[in-house]
């Protein structure tokens, strides 16, 4: 009955109106390198004041669906993740790109981000408050191997060498640790800058290590007349014979083949994103490593694996729903987003909490919740199916120009965060970072981890340290042990490979 | 083409002529509130809602921009340090009057004019609704009998709730150490924190922890009000139960010194219409909002608030310059045993790494190396053009708040167009269309405030 009178509520002019609208929106904003979920939703907001319940809390749903998605678009089209969680699989989308099948791999993230979506949801309608209360075992102990975990996949996983990533993740988490953290009250690294002390701001990070070192490596290239440039011819490779009905025809040939593959990829996307301070980043990440062990063709990943992009996307999506499960449930923000929408959600005198699963005026709007991630979802399709189209466009624009543009959105976009010039000089510090790391063949997505998990890294070790001085406390928990082994053997048994190797090589000779 | 070109020239001219200040007419763009707390925390959600009554009040559009980090210095300074001309509003929280004492800044509430204070709410001491703790006496002869061993957070370490805390730890004649603080990032993921029973105690204001204490989940000892709050009048106040402590965090805005008196007024009479109720939409209102969300709804008009300020400062200060107050920002950690760690690792990678280059040197010639040295005739043309692009683009950080953005962006716009190997006329054209339609878009539509210069775009 309730469900009933949720899907009146949900398929009303209205909702679908707002839902239609706010999924252009989110597209466009989305596809902007240093434009954020975060930001379409606080733009939203007073908007939100003057729409029903329903719709407003349709409104974010669609505004954060939409935009995860639409990241990928400057990740696959220039090699810039759009978000943080696009990052996990930048180097498979531009791969993919410069083989010439950017819609081949837009439309396989799509699509897998759809699913994922819908995953997502359906566990929420199921099992919200059992899971909740898995999210509420979560103390100082398991964050740190948490986020340990998160980190070590980014290292394991990116680039040819595993030692390189290493060392690309280090740089990063160092350079997370500047200013005064929430630990500490003594700034470090700011050499008597009051606006380092806010440390590096992780969006101006992000756009200068692939945006502004993608228009740096354009002026070297450039100035290398002999050197054919790769992208040149370019344009000509592009794909003309991209349907509607291949989009789909692709996706369930794939999910036909790796069922299980999508499955672990949707729950582990779930599980994550509901821890709260965990999310769609940490979900792709371990996604792609998970899918990269358990695949037998792991030699492809990095270089254009449409599985790869599969998983991670379909993970990070899904994170999106696990988010609104300690949200809802326990009234604690998942992310900023989650933060917000509890805001609105009070703003609409509703309390979210267990009671709002009791309540039938909130059950009423609860099922409206799960019916508008459904709704936005399916409409993911049509509208990201545009958006690849009119994405196509891009690459009709010749590099020389297009580079240009693109430093113009970065210095826009870096600035957009919070008002800035100091941002976008943090920009070209890490444009520069990022072309030399490059030119060395070091991946940069352990370094935009690091910069974003480090600090919470840190924190979660000093919290471990304060209240227990010995490192046996680390897995005094069950969850937080369970956790800390997966994390050890996931550092060693690489180690512990490469002896037994060694000495079986040994004996040979 | 001819009509591209003009169409591109009006609309530079058009964005220069609605740029243009006009003293008379204050407010004629957009008002940016700079708020040093992040998306969806208390100070980002009474920031939005007075943004969102100013531009009701003022017929201009007000934005929120979350200048976070630092513990709220960025922010502050962004707000305070910003052009004085009334377009910059800075949202000032009870930070501001301690992290001078903390040697964090140089700036106090001596540097701005406030404008008015919306919001005062009290600390209270939370424990779990299981909590064997009836009262604070109860806790009191635990923390003597168990010295140093229970746990308590809230916010940051030297944090206000952190502060509040060994405020009333001192009241109570215990040491500052008796209690160790776990540093979190707030309230809320401390009051996690508390339910999955990695602490004891938490301390922080009432309306942070107003769904748990309404949900029955967390239950107060004490808070440190002067007097019963309304919305939680179960709960005693500290001088209720003989300890003479009180601690209350406060929002206030507050505009840059030197900004035109005769903008100051219309912003503090804006703001004082609003937080009295008299701005209304569809029979919202701030005061209502305020009352929904639990924050309390006392306000201070501008002399009152300098008062007050002056105040507050000033015991504050006393506090954090006593003794007990000097160990407390140490904790068991110091700050560079982390990087160290770090650092050791890295060396020892790096190290790995120069090993495992020597010996594919050795086995096979130079793979690993970059393309660099291929084309080494043309490694000057290139770093040459790199050097450039980076150039441009620190003359740009430097001077785009002096020239503005839509001049310079179109000068640097067209120099890499022609550096990359364009036509110069095709890239004047290119950057006549572009650079404008960017401007409307963001600042405009998007509303972010992009850096002013001589026209004021």
């Amino acid at each position: 009955m309730e469900l009933q009178n949720a899907l009146m509520d949900v398929l009303s002019l209205e909702t679908l109106l707002t839902i239609l609208l706010c999924g252009l929106f989110g597209l466009f904003v989305g596809s902007i390198p240093g434009l954020t979920a975060t930001m379409a939703v606080a733009l939203i907001v007073p908007v939100t004041f003057y729409l029903s319940d329903i719709s407003a809390i349709a409104a974010i749903v669609t505004l954060t669906a939409v935009c995860i998605f639409s990241g990928d678009i400057p990740t696959t089209l220039l090699r810039i993740p759009g978000t943080p969680s696009s990052a996990a699989y930048v180097d498979d989308a531009y791969a993919l790109r410069q083989k010439g099948r950017y819609a081949d791999a837009l439309s396989t993230s799509l699509m897998f981000s759809v699913t994922g979506g819908l995953f997502g949801t359906l566990i929420l309608f199921l099992c919200a408050p059992q899971l909740a209360v898995l999210a509420r075992q979560f103390g100082t102990y398991e964050y740190f191997w948490l986020y340990a975990l998160g980190l070590s996949c980014a290292a394991i996983v990116s680039g040819d060498s595993r030692l390189k990533g290493a060392i690309a993740l280090l740089i990063g988490i160092l350079f997370s640790l500047v200013g005064l953290s929430e630990v500490h009250s003594e700034p470090r690294f700011t050499f008597g800058s009051e606006e380092l002390m806010s440390g590096v701001h992780f969006i101006p990070a992000l756009i200068g290590l692939f945006g502004v070192s993608e228009v740096l490596r354009g002026l070297w290239a450039s100035g290398d007349q002999n050197a054919v440039s790769p992208e040149s011819d370019l344009s000509n490779l592009q794909q003309s014979d991209f349907s509607f009905a291949q989009q789909i025809s692709h996706w369930l040939s794939r999910m036909v083949r790796r069922p299980l593959q999508t499955l672990r990829s949707c729950s582990l996307g779930t599980v994550i994103g509901m821890i709260p301070g965990a999310g769609a980043d940490i979900a792709a990440w371990m996604s792609y490593t998970f899918s990269k062990r358990a695949s037998s063709t792991p030699e492809e990943y990095g270089h254009g694996s449409e599985d790869g992009l599969a998983d991670a996307s379909a993970a990070n999506n899904s994170s999106l729903a696990g988010a609104w499960i300690p949200a809802l449930v326990l009234g604690i923000p998942g992310d900023s987003v989650t933060a917000i929408l509890i805001g609105v959600l009070m703003m609409k005198n509703i309390t979210p909490g267990p009671d709002i699963f009791t309540q039938p005026e909130q059950v009423r709007l609860i099922y409206g919740i799960y019916l508008s991630f459904i709704v936005a979802n399916l409409f993911l399709i049509p509208l990201g199916y545009l958006g690849i189209r009119a994405s196509g466009l891009i690459l009709k624009v010749p590099q020389r120009v297009l580079l240009p543009i693109i430093l113009l959105f970065c210095i826009v976009g870096s600035y957009a965060i919070s008002s800035s010039l100091f941002d976008v000089a943090l920009m070209l510090f890490f444009g520069l970072l990022g072309f030399i790391l490059e030119r060395y063949r070091y991946p940069l997505g352990p370094v935009v981890l690091g910069l974003l998990l480090g600090a919470d890294l840190e924190a979660s070790f000093v919290q471990n340290l304060t209240k227990d001085r010995s490192l046996a406390a680390f897995f005094s928990r069950p969850l937080a042990a369970v956790l800390g082994v997966i994390c050890l053997l996931l550092w060693f048994i690489p180690v512990i490979r490469a002896v037994v190797r060694k000495n079986s090589t040994v004996q040979e000779e | 083409m001819i009509s591209r070109f003009s169409f591109g020239w009006s609309f530079v001219f058009l964005s220069l002529f609605i740029g243009c200040e006009r003293q008379e007419d204050f407010p004629n763009r957009p008002i940016t509130l700079v708020c040093p707390w992040s998306p969806g925390g208390g100070t980002d959600q009474v920031s939005r809602q007075m943004a969102y009554f100013l531009e009701v009040e003022l017929g201009t559009p007000c934005t929120v921009i979350n200048a976070t980090g630092g513990q709220g210095v960025t922010g502050h300074r962004r707000g305070m340090m910003a052009r004085a001309d009334g377009y910059t509003v800075a949202v000032i929280t009870f930070e501001l009057n301690t992290l001078h004492h903390q040697g964090l800044t140089t700036l106090t509430y001596e540097d701005m004019i406030p404008l008015i204070s919306v919001n005062e709410d009290a600390a209270a001491i939370w424990v779990p609704v299981d909590s064997p703790w009836q009262t604070l006496d109860d806790l009191v002869a635990d923390i003597k009998a168990n010295p140093g061993s229970l746990t308590a957070s809230g916010t940051a370490t030297g944090g206000a709730w952190h502060l509040a805390f060994a405020g009333w730890l001192q009241s109570a004649e215990l040491e500052t150490s008796a209690v160790k603080w776990i540093p979190k990032g707030g309230a809320d993921p401390s009051i996690q924190e508390l339910m999955s029973g990695g602490i004891d105690l938490v301390c922080c204001s009432l309306p942070e922890a107003k769904q748990y204490y309404d949900r029955g989940e967390l239950r107060a000892l004490g808070v440190m009000a002067e007097e019963t709050v309304p919305g939680f009048e179960d709960i005693k106040t500290m001088r209720e139960q003989n300890f003479d402590w009180v601690l209350v965090g406060w929002r206030g805005f507050a505009v840059p010194p030197g900004t035109p008196a005769d903008r100051v007024e219309v912003l503090r009479r804006a703001m004082q219409k609003i937080v009295s109720g008299e701005v209304e939409v569809d029979g919202d209102s701030f005061p209502k909002f305020m009352e929904q969300r639990g924050f309390n709804n006392r306000w201070r008009s501008s002399d009152d608030f300098h008062e007050f300020l002056a105040r507050n400062d000033g015991a504050l200060g006393k506090l954090l310059n006593s003794e007990a107050f000097a160990s407390l920002a140490e904790g068991a950690v110091g700050p560079y045993d982390f990087p160290m760690i770090l650092g050791v690792l890295l060396s020892g990678l790096v190290i790995a790494q120069v090993i495992v280059l020597r010996r594919t040197k050795s086995t096979s010639t130079a793979t690993e190396t970059p393309e660099l040295i291929s084309s080494s005739q043309n490694l000057t043309a290139s770093s040459i053009n790199v050097m450039f692009g980076l150039g441009m683009i620190l003359v740009y950080i430097l001077l785009a708040e002096t020239v503005g953005f839509l001049i310079l962006t179109a000068l640097l716009l067209v120099l890499f167009l022609w550096r990359l190997g364009t036509k110069l006329t095709s890239s004047v054209v290119i950057t006549v269309v572009l650079v404008p339609l960017v401007y409307y878009l963001f600042a405009v539509i998007l509303r972010v405030p992009l850096p002013r210069g001589w026209w004021g775009v």
